[in-house]
Protein backbone atom coordinates (compact mmCIF):
# COMPACT_ATOMS: atom_id res chain seq x y z
CA UNK A 1 0.00 0.00 0.00
CA UNK A 2 1.35 3.61 -0.50
CA UNK A 3 0.21 6.29 1.85
CA UNK A 4 -0.27 9.68 0.11
CA UNK A 5 -2.84 11.27 2.96
CA UNK A 6 -0.33 12.12 5.09
CA UNK A 7 -2.51 15.84 5.27
CA UNK A 8 -4.99 13.89 7.30
CA UNK A 9 -3.02 11.88 9.44
CA UNK A 10 0.69 11.40 8.76
CA UNK A 11 1.71 7.59 8.21
CA UNK A 12 4.01 5.87 9.38
CA UNK A 13 4.89 7.15 12.39
CA UNK A 14 8.67 7.65 13.65
CA UNK A 15 9.76 4.31 15.33
CA UNK A 16 10.26 6.51 18.44
CA UNK A 17 6.84 7.25 18.65
CA UNK A 18 5.61 4.17 18.25
CA UNK A 19 8.08 3.54 21.33
CA UNK A 20 6.79 6.06 23.21
CA UNK A 21 3.25 5.35 23.34
CA UNK A 22 4.68 1.65 23.95
CA UNK A 23 6.31 2.76 26.95
CA UNK A 24 3.66 5.25 28.23
CA UNK A 25 1.15 2.88 28.29
CA UNK A 26 3.21 0.31 30.04
CA UNK A 27 3.87 2.88 32.90
CA UNK A 28 2.33 3.78 35.89
CA UNK A 29 0.53 6.54 35.53
CA UNK A 30 1.51 9.71 37.16
CA UNK A 31 -0.01 10.29 40.33
CA UNK A 32 -0.56 12.53 43.86
CA UNK A 33 1.16 10.50 46.27
CA UNK A 34 4.15 9.06 43.92
CA UNK A 35 7.19 11.52 43.93
CA UNK A 36 7.44 12.80 40.58
CA UNK A 37 11.01 14.40 41.06
CA UNK A 38 13.04 11.50 39.16
CA UNK A 39 9.93 11.20 36.34
CA UNK A 40 10.21 13.29 33.17
CA UNK A 41 7.28 15.62 33.10
CA UNK A 42 6.11 14.61 29.59
CA UNK A 43 3.51 17.51 29.02
CA UNK A 44 6.03 20.23 30.20
CA UNK A 45 9.14 18.55 28.48
CA UNK A 46 6.52 19.00 25.23
CA UNK A 47 5.30 22.43 25.76
CA UNK A 48 8.92 23.56 26.08
CA UNK A 49 9.53 21.73 22.14
CA UNK A 50 6.47 22.82 20.58
CA UNK A 51 7.97 26.24 22.06
CA UNK A 52 11.08 25.88 20.38
CA UNK A 53 9.77 25.15 17.07
CA UNK A 54 6.77 27.13 17.25
CA UNK A 55 8.43 30.08 18.06
CA UNK A 56 7.35 30.15 21.41
CA UNK A 57 8.76 31.72 24.62
CA UNK A 58 6.49 31.60 27.13
CA UNK A 59 5.67 27.89 26.86
CA UNK A 60 3.29 27.87 29.78
CA UNK A 61 0.70 29.38 27.74
CA UNK A 62 0.51 26.37 25.45
CA UNK A 63 -2.02 24.07 26.52
CA UNK A 64 -2.70 20.53 25.04
CA UNK A 65 -6.50 19.36 23.26
CA UNK A 66 -8.06 16.55 21.70
CA UNK A 67 -6.35 18.34 18.49
CA UNK A 68 -6.60 21.53 16.19
CA UNK A 69 -10.66 21.26 16.03
CA UNK A 70 -10.89 21.28 20.04
CA UNK A 71 -8.34 23.78 19.78
CA UNK A 72 -9.94 26.13 17.50
CA UNK A 73 -13.34 25.91 19.13
CA UNK A 74 -11.26 26.43 22.78
CA UNK A 75 -9.83 29.14 20.98
CA UNK A 76 -12.66 31.18 19.31
CA UNK A 77 -15.71 30.52 22.45
CA UNK A 78 -12.57 31.72 25.18
CA UNK A 79 -11.63 34.73 23.10
CA UNK A 80 -15.73 35.93 22.36
CA UNK A 81 -15.22 37.41 19.78
CA UNK A 82 -18.39 37.23 18.06
CA UNK A 83 -18.49 35.72 14.24
CA UNK A 84 -19.59 39.50 12.91
CA UNK A 85 -16.61 41.10 13.65
CA UNK A 86 -14.09 38.21 12.75
CA UNK A 87 -11.94 38.86 9.65
CA UNK A 88 -11.38 35.34 7.86
CA UNK A 89 -10.80 33.27 4.78
CA UNK A 90 -12.66 30.85 2.29
CA UNK A 91 -9.62 28.77 2.74
CA UNK A 92 -10.38 27.64 6.76
CA UNK A 93 -11.12 24.49 7.49
CA UNK A 94 -14.67 23.79 8.82
CA UNK A 95 -12.71 23.18 12.38
CA UNK A 96 -12.94 27.09 12.17
CA UNK A 97 -16.11 27.70 9.54
CA UNK A 98 -18.38 25.63 11.69
CA UNK A 99 -17.90 26.72 15.18
CA UNK A 100 -17.91 30.58 13.83
CA UNK A 101 -21.05 29.90 12.44
CA UNK A 102 -22.15 27.79 15.26
CA UNK A 103 -20.91 27.99 18.49
CA UNK A 104 -23.01 29.42 21.24
CA UNK A 105 -22.52 33.17 22.38
CA UNK A 106 -20.26 34.01 19.15
CA UNK A 107 -22.14 32.45 16.03
CA UNK A 108 -22.66 34.61 13.09
CA UNK A 109 -21.68 35.42 9.97
CA UNK A 110 -17.59 36.36 9.58
CA UNK A 111 -16.26 38.59 6.86
CA UNK A 112 -14.99 36.00 4.56
CA UNK A 113 -12.17 37.28 2.59
CA UNK A 114 -12.22 35.25 -1.13
CA UNK A 115 -8.84 33.53 -2.21
CA UNK A 116 -7.58 33.95 -5.96
CA UNK A 117 -7.57 30.07 -7.94
CA UNK A 118 -4.11 28.58 -6.07
CA UNK A 119 -5.73 29.33 -2.96
CA UNK A 120 -3.94 32.33 -2.03
CA UNK A 121 -5.28 35.32 -0.02
CA UNK A 122 -3.91 38.81 -0.60
CA UNK A 123 -2.82 40.88 2.59
CA UNK A 124 -4.12 43.42 1.53
CA UNK A 125 -7.39 42.09 1.49
CA UNK A 126 -6.82 41.83 4.80
CA UNK A 127 -6.21 45.27 5.51
CA UNK A 128 -9.26 47.20 3.50
CA UNK A 129 -11.45 45.08 5.74
CA UNK A 130 -9.69 46.06 9.05
CA UNK A 131 -9.19 50.03 7.71
CA UNK A 132 -13.56 49.57 8.10
CA UNK A 133 -12.94 49.15 11.76
CA UNK A 134 -15.66 46.81 12.51
CA UNK A 135 -13.55 43.68 12.98
CA UNK A 136 -11.76 42.82 16.05
CA UNK A 137 -9.52 39.72 15.08
CA UNK A 138 -8.26 37.98 12.12
CA UNK A 139 -8.60 34.17 11.90
CA UNK A 140 -6.16 32.25 9.59
CA UNK A 141 -5.11 29.61 7.97
CA UNK A 142 -1.57 29.03 7.90
CA UNK A 143 -1.48 26.33 4.80
CA UNK A 144 -4.58 25.36 2.75
CA UNK A 145 -5.59 21.65 3.07
CA UNK A 146 -6.84 22.10 -0.22
CA UNK A 147 -4.07 23.79 -2.74
CA UNK A 148 -0.98 23.89 0.09
CA UNK A 149 -1.23 27.55 -0.57
CA UNK A 150 1.06 28.77 2.29
CA UNK A 151 -0.30 32.63 2.95
CA UNK A 152 2.20 35.56 3.90
CA UNK A 153 1.29 34.90 7.91
CA UNK A 154 3.52 37.77 9.02
CA UNK A 155 1.89 40.27 6.42
CA UNK A 156 -1.23 39.48 7.87
CA UNK A 157 -0.12 39.91 11.55
CA UNK A 158 1.43 43.17 10.95
CA UNK A 159 -1.75 44.29 9.61
CA UNK A 160 -3.62 42.83 12.71
CA UNK A 161 -1.28 44.58 15.02
CA UNK A 162 -1.57 48.34 12.81
CA UNK A 163 -5.44 47.93 13.17
CA UNK A 164 -5.39 46.70 16.60
CA UNK A 165 -6.97 43.26 15.92
CA UNK A 166 -6.35 39.64 17.55
CA UNK A 167 -4.87 37.76 15.14
CA UNK A 168 -5.18 33.69 15.74
CA UNK A 169 -3.26 31.42 13.22
CA UNK A 170 -4.37 27.67 12.02
CA UNK A 171 -1.07 25.65 11.74
CA UNK A 172 -2.59 22.68 11.52
CA UNK A 173 -1.28 21.76 7.96
CA UNK A 174 2.28 23.82 8.68
CA UNK A 175 3.51 22.63 11.84
CA UNK A 176 6.21 20.35 11.16
CA UNK A 177 6.84 21.40 7.58
CA UNK A 178 6.75 24.53 7.19
CA UNK A 179 8.78 27.14 9.49
CA UNK A 180 6.55 28.45 11.86
CA UNK A 181 6.92 31.55 14.41
CA UNK A 182 4.10 32.71 16.77
CA UNK A 183 5.86 35.33 18.19
CA UNK A 184 7.08 36.91 14.59
CA UNK A 185 4.24 36.70 13.02
CA UNK A 186 2.54 38.53 15.32
CA UNK A 187 0.14 35.46 16.71
CA UNK A 188 -2.30 36.42 19.27
CA UNK A 189 -2.88 32.56 19.53
CA UNK A 190 -2.27 29.90 17.65
CA UNK A 191 -3.48 26.22 17.44
CA UNK A 192 -1.74 23.13 16.19
CA UNK A 193 -2.55 19.38 15.95
CA UNK A 194 -0.32 16.40 16.35
CA UNK A 195 -1.37 14.25 14.19
CA UNK A 196 -0.25 15.59 11.10
CA UNK A 197 3.65 16.81 10.27
CA UNK A 198 4.38 16.54 13.93
CA UNK A 199 4.32 13.00 13.75
CA UNK A 200 2.48 12.35 16.84
CA UNK A 201 -0.91 10.36 17.02
CA UNK A 202 -4.53 10.78 16.42
CA UNK A 203 -6.70 12.56 19.35
CA UNK A 204 -3.65 15.25 20.03
CA UNK A 205 -2.93 18.78 19.65
CA UNK A 206 -2.76 22.14 21.33
CA UNK A 207 -3.52 25.46 21.21
CA UNK A 208 -1.19 28.38 22.64
CA UNK A 209 -2.53 32.15 23.90
CA UNK A 210 -0.65 35.18 24.96
CA UNK A 211 -0.57 36.29 28.41
CA UNK A 212 -2.96 39.13 29.44
CA UNK A 213 -5.57 38.65 26.13
CA UNK A 214 -8.81 37.53 28.22
CA UNK A 215 -9.74 33.82 27.58
CA UNK A 216 -12.42 31.67 29.42
CA UNK A 217 -11.90 27.95 29.07
CA UNK A 218 -14.59 25.94 27.11
CA UNK A 219 -14.26 23.14 29.35
CA UNK A 220 -14.29 22.86 33.21
CA UNK A 221 -13.33 20.14 35.60
CA UNK A 222 -10.59 18.33 37.78
CA UNK A 223 -6.89 19.73 37.70
CA UNK A 224 -5.86 18.17 40.83
CA UNK A 225 -5.48 21.30 42.15
CA UNK A 226 -7.16 24.00 44.61
CA UNK A 227 -10.07 21.51 44.28
CA UNK A 228 -11.74 23.01 46.81
CA UNK A 229 -12.78 26.08 44.30
CA UNK A 230 -15.92 25.55 42.69
CA UNK A 231 -16.13 28.91 40.85
CA UNK A 232 -13.42 31.06 38.87
CA UNK A 233 -13.61 34.72 38.16
CA UNK A 234 -10.23 35.19 36.82
CA UNK A 235 -6.91 32.72 37.16
CA UNK A 236 -8.48 30.11 34.88
CA UNK A 237 -7.52 26.65 34.11
CA UNK A 238 -7.33 25.50 30.51
CA UNK A 239 -6.13 21.88 31.04
CA UNK A 240 -8.20 20.09 32.47
CA UNK A 241 -9.86 16.06 33.51
CA UNK A 242 -6.97 13.23 33.16
CA UNK A 243 -4.27 14.29 30.69
CA UNK A 244 -3.23 12.30 27.43
CA UNK A 245 0.11 10.68 28.71
CA UNK A 246 0.03 7.84 26.00
CA UNK A 247 -0.56 10.69 23.17
CA UNK A 248 1.48 13.53 24.56
CA UNK A 249 4.90 10.72 25.13
CA UNK A 250 3.96 10.17 21.37
CA UNK A 251 3.65 13.77 20.58
CA UNK A 252 6.64 15.04 22.25
CA UNK A 253 8.75 12.17 20.62
CA UNK A 254 7.55 13.31 17.63
CA UNK A 255 8.49 16.92 18.34
CA UNK A 256 11.71 15.83 18.82
CA UNK A 257 11.88 13.91 16.04
CA UNK A 258 10.81 17.24 13.96
CA UNK A 259 13.38 19.32 15.74
CA UNK A 260 16.52 16.48 15.24
CA UNK A 261 15.17 16.87 11.43
CA UNK A 262 14.91 19.70 10.73
CA UNK A 263 11.83 21.82 9.80
CA UNK A 264 13.77 23.17 7.51
CA UNK A 265 15.77 19.85 5.91
CA UNK A 266 11.89 18.22 6.16
CA UNK A 267 10.57 21.29 4.04
CA UNK A 268 13.29 20.87 1.52
CA UNK A 269 12.60 17.19 1.39
CA UNK A 270 9.15 17.11 0.94
CA UNK A 271 9.55 20.09 -2.00
CA UNK A 272 11.43 17.58 -4.04
CA UNK A 273 8.84 15.09 -3.61
CA UNK A 274 6.13 17.71 -4.48
CA UNK A 275 7.72 19.33 -7.53
CA UNK A 276 8.36 15.61 -8.98
CA UNK A 277 4.75 14.66 -8.80
CA UNK A 278 3.73 17.85 -10.29
CA UNK A 279 5.59 17.29 -13.43
CA UNK A 280 4.75 13.50 -12.93
CA UNK A 281 0.92 14.88 -12.92
CA UNK A 282 1.60 17.77 -15.13
CA UNK A 283 2.25 14.99 -18.06
CA UNK A 284 -1.17 13.80 -17.91
CA UNK A 285 -3.63 14.97 -19.91
CA UNK A 286 -6.49 14.23 -18.17
CA UNK A 287 -5.43 15.74 -14.65
CA UNK A 288 -6.31 19.51 -14.07
CA UNK A 289 -3.94 20.58 -11.33
CA UNK A 290 -5.17 23.22 -8.62
CA UNK A 291 -2.61 25.38 -7.11
CA UNK A 292 0.20 24.53 -9.51
CA UNK A 293 1.83 28.03 -9.94
CA UNK A 294 2.44 28.69 -6.12
CA UNK A 295 6.18 29.70 -5.34
CA UNK A 296 5.84 28.47 -2.08
CA UNK A 297 3.31 25.35 -0.98
CA UNK A 298 2.47 23.10 1.42
CA UNK A 299 3.59 18.96 0.88
CA UNK A 300 0.57 18.42 -1.00
CA UNK A 301 -1.12 18.90 -4.39
CA UNK A 302 -4.84 18.82 -5.50
CA UNK A 303 -6.21 17.70 -8.68
CA UNK A 304 -9.46 16.18 -11.24
CA UNK A 305 -9.48 14.41 -13.57
CA UNK A 306 -11.39 14.46 -16.97
CA UNK A 307 -13.07 11.27 -16.77
CA UNK A 308 -13.60 10.36 -13.02
CA UNK A 309 -14.72 12.16 -10.26
CA UNK A 310 -12.84 12.43 -6.96
CA UNK A 311 -14.24 10.31 -4.97
CA UNK A 312 -14.44 7.15 -7.97
CA UNK A 313 -10.19 8.01 -8.83
CA UNK A 314 -9.73 8.01 -5.32
CA UNK A 315 -11.57 5.05 -4.89
CA UNK A 316 -9.65 3.00 -7.85
CA UNK A 317 -6.83 4.16 -6.50
CA UNK A 318 -7.22 3.27 -3.31
CA UNK A 319 -9.53 -0.43 -3.70
CA UNK A 320 -7.35 -0.99 -7.03
CA UNK A 321 -4.18 0.15 -7.17
CA UNK A 322 -3.58 0.00 -3.40
CA UNK A 323 -2.66 3.96 -3.42
CA UNK A 324 -4.31 6.03 -0.65
CA UNK A 325 -5.41 9.55 -1.17
CA UNK A 326 -7.99 11.83 -0.16
CA UNK A 327 -11.24 13.03 -2.16
CA UNK A 328 -13.81 15.39 -1.88
CA UNK A 329 -13.92 19.40 -0.31
CA UNK A 330 -11.25 17.98 1.98
CA UNK A 331 -13.98 19.59 4.91
CA UNK A 332 -12.98 22.96 3.34
CA UNK A 333 -16.15 23.52 1.63
CA UNK A 334 -15.79 27.76 0.49
CA UNK A 335 -12.32 27.49 -1.42
CA UNK A 336 -13.76 25.54 -4.14
CA UNK A 337 -16.07 28.48 -5.97
CA UNK A 338 -13.11 30.66 -5.56
CA UNK A 339 -10.73 27.90 -7.47
CA UNK A 340 -12.83 26.49 -9.54
CA UNK A 341 -13.03 22.61 -8.10
CA UNK A 342 -16.99 22.78 -7.80
CA UNK A 343 -18.78 20.55 -5.72
CA UNK A 344 -16.86 17.08 -6.35
CA UNK A 345 -13.82 18.94 -4.80
CA UNK A 346 -10.49 17.35 -5.97
CA UNK A 347 -8.57 14.92 -5.24
CA UNK A 348 -5.50 15.37 -2.74
CA UNK A 349 -2.11 13.86 -2.77
CA UNK A 350 0.07 14.68 0.06
CA UNK A 351 3.49 13.50 1.62
CA UNK A 352 5.66 13.32 4.21
CA UNK A 353 9.35 12.58 4.98
CA UNK A 354 8.68 9.15 4.41
CA UNK A 355 7.38 8.84 0.70
CA UNK A 356 9.34 8.34 -2.16
CA UNK A 357 9.81 9.09 -5.75
CA UNK A 358 9.08 5.63 -6.54
CA UNK A 359 5.64 6.02 -4.76
CA UNK A 360 4.69 9.29 -6.64
CA UNK A 361 6.00 7.14 -9.89
CA UNK A 362 3.67 4.40 -9.25
CA UNK A 363 1.17 7.18 -8.32
CA UNK A 364 1.76 8.62 -12.28
CA UNK A 365 1.55 4.63 -13.78
CA UNK A 366 -2.02 3.99 -12.14
CA UNK A 367 -3.15 7.53 -13.31
CA UNK A 368 -1.63 6.02 -17.00
CA UNK A 369 -3.46 2.88 -16.43
CA UNK A 370 -6.60 4.98 -16.19
CA UNK A 371 -6.26 7.17 -18.91
CA UNK A 372 -5.11 6.91 -22.45
CA UNK A 373 -2.24 8.92 -23.72
CA UNK A 374 -4.94 10.70 -25.75
CA UNK A 375 -6.56 12.04 -22.87
CA UNK A 376 -9.37 9.93 -23.09
CA UNK A 377 -10.27 7.76 -20.34
CA UNK A 378 -10.79 4.11 -19.95
CA UNK A 379 -13.88 5.12 -18.96
CA UNK A 380 -15.05 5.61 -21.83
CA UNK A 381 -14.78 2.03 -23.44
CA UNK A 382 -17.81 0.68 -20.94
CA UNK A 383 -18.04 -2.54 -21.27
CA UNK A 384 -21.33 -4.04 -21.10
CA UNK B 1 -23.06 -13.24 -2.40
CA UNK B 2 -24.46 -12.41 1.28
CA UNK B 3 -24.30 -9.36 3.10
CA UNK B 4 -22.83 -9.83 6.80
CA UNK B 5 -22.68 -6.12 7.78
CA UNK B 6 -22.97 -2.61 6.89
CA UNK B 7 -20.30 0.04 7.68
CA UNK B 8 -20.81 3.68 7.44
CA UNK B 9 -18.40 4.89 4.99
CA UNK B 10 -16.55 7.96 6.17
CA UNK B 11 -15.78 9.03 2.56
CA UNK B 12 -16.03 12.42 1.33
CA UNK B 13 -19.29 12.05 -0.73
CA UNK B 14 -21.36 12.78 2.51
CA UNK B 15 -19.63 16.52 2.37
CA UNK B 16 -22.36 17.08 -0.90
CA UNK B 17 -25.44 15.82 0.43
CA UNK B 18 -24.88 12.06 0.10
CA UNK B 19 -24.25 9.33 2.80
CA UNK B 20 -22.75 5.89 1.85
CA UNK B 21 -22.06 2.76 3.25
CA UNK B 22 -19.92 0.14 2.55
CA UNK B 23 -21.87 -3.56 2.78
CA UNK B 24 -19.71 -6.34 3.89
CA UNK B 25 -20.02 -9.90 2.00
CA UNK B 26 -19.20 -13.30 3.51
CA UNK B 27 -17.34 -13.99 -0.16
CA UNK B 28 -15.19 -11.96 -2.86
CA UNK B 29 -17.47 -10.22 -5.67
CA UNK B 30 -17.39 -12.07 -8.87
CA UNK B 31 -18.51 -10.89 -12.00
CA UNK B 32 -21.81 -12.81 -11.31
CA UNK B 33 -22.34 -10.66 -8.36
CA UNK B 34 -21.12 -7.77 -10.18
CA UNK B 35 -23.88 -8.65 -13.04
CA UNK B 36 -26.72 -8.91 -9.97
CA UNK B 37 -25.61 -5.27 -8.57
CA UNK B 38 -26.43 -4.56 -12.54
CA UNK B 39 -30.29 -5.26 -11.82
CA UNK B 40 -30.71 -2.62 -9.35
CA UNK B 41 -30.61 -0.09 -12.76
CA UNK B 42 -28.52 2.81 -14.17
CA UNK B 43 -25.37 3.18 -16.22
CA UNK B 44 -22.72 0.69 -15.65
CA UNK B 45 -19.37 1.29 -15.91
CA UNK B 46 -16.69 -1.73 -16.05
CA UNK B 47 -13.31 -1.46 -15.89
CA UNK B 48 -12.18 -4.81 -16.42
CA UNK B 49 -8.16 -3.93 -17.39
CA UNK B 50 -7.13 -3.30 -14.09
CA UNK B 51 -5.52 -5.71 -12.22
CA UNK B 52 -8.27 -5.82 -9.72
CA UNK B 53 -11.25 -4.93 -12.11
CA UNK B 54 -13.60 -1.56 -10.58
CA UNK B 55 -17.01 -1.94 -11.82
CA UNK B 56 -19.81 2.06 -11.16
CA UNK B 57 -23.58 1.51 -11.66
CA UNK B 58 -24.86 4.98 -11.03
CA UNK B 59 -28.62 6.16 -11.03
CA UNK B 60 -29.76 10.00 -9.85
CA UNK B 61 -30.17 8.74 -6.81
CA UNK B 62 -27.47 6.36 -5.91
CA UNK B 63 -23.80 4.70 -6.67
CA UNK B 64 -22.46 1.67 -5.91
CA UNK B 65 -19.21 0.96 -6.76
CA UNK B 66 -16.68 -1.78 -6.04
CA UNK B 67 -13.71 -3.98 -7.10
CA UNK B 68 -13.91 -7.59 -8.06
CA UNK B 69 -12.24 -9.57 -5.67
CA UNK B 70 -13.29 -7.55 -2.52
CA UNK B 71 -15.25 -8.80 -0.13
CA UNK B 72 -17.27 -5.47 0.31
CA UNK B 73 -18.98 -2.91 -2.18
CA UNK B 74 -19.70 1.15 -1.24
CA UNK B 75 -23.33 2.23 -1.76
CA UNK B 76 -24.06 6.14 -1.65
CA UNK B 77 -27.14 7.48 -1.96
CA UNK B 78 -28.98 10.71 -1.60
CA UNK B 79 -30.17 11.32 1.68
CA UNK B 80 -33.21 11.72 0.53
CA UNK B 81 -33.07 7.98 -0.98
CA UNK B 82 -32.14 6.52 2.06
CA UNK B 83 -35.01 3.47 1.01
CA UNK B 84 -32.92 2.63 -1.72
CA UNK B 85 -30.36 0.60 0.58
CA UNK B 86 -33.09 -1.86 1.80
CA UNK B 87 -34.05 -2.63 -2.14
CA UNK B 88 -30.24 -3.14 -2.59
CA UNK B 89 -29.74 -5.22 0.48
CA UNK B 90 -32.98 -7.19 -1.16
CA UNK B 91 -31.52 -7.88 -4.62
CA UNK B 92 -27.76 -8.91 -2.84
CA UNK B 93 -29.94 -11.62 -0.83
CA UNK B 94 -32.27 -12.68 -3.17
CA UNK B 95 -35.04 -11.09 -2.20
CA UNK B 96 -37.40 -10.18 -4.95
CA UNK B 97 -37.37 -6.30 -5.27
Amino acid sequence: MIYLNNAATSFPKPSSVRQAVIEAVSSLPPGQYRSTSLRRDLFDDCRKLLGELLGIRDTERIFFSSGATESLNALLYGLAVPSEQIITTVTEHNSVLRPLFNLPSIAGKPVLLPCDPDGVVAPELFEAEAKKGRARAIVLNHCSNVTGAVQDAEAIGRIAKQYGLLFILDVSQSAGCIPVCAERFGADALAFTGHKSLMGIQGTGGYYVKKGIPFKPLLYGGTGRDSERLVYETDYEYEMGTGNTPGIAALLAGVSWVLDRGVSKIQRQEKVLSEYALTLLSELADIRIFGARLSERGPLISFQSVSFSPADLAYILQNSLGIVTRAGLQCAPLIHDCIGSGKQGTLRISFSPFNTKEEIEALQAGLKELTCADGKSSADRKLS
Amino acid sequence: MNIIGRRRSLETCTESGWDAVDFLLDAPLTDEDIECLRQAGGSFLYLKQLKKPFFKIEDHTYVMKGVRGDSFFRFAFHREAASELERIEKLVTGIPI
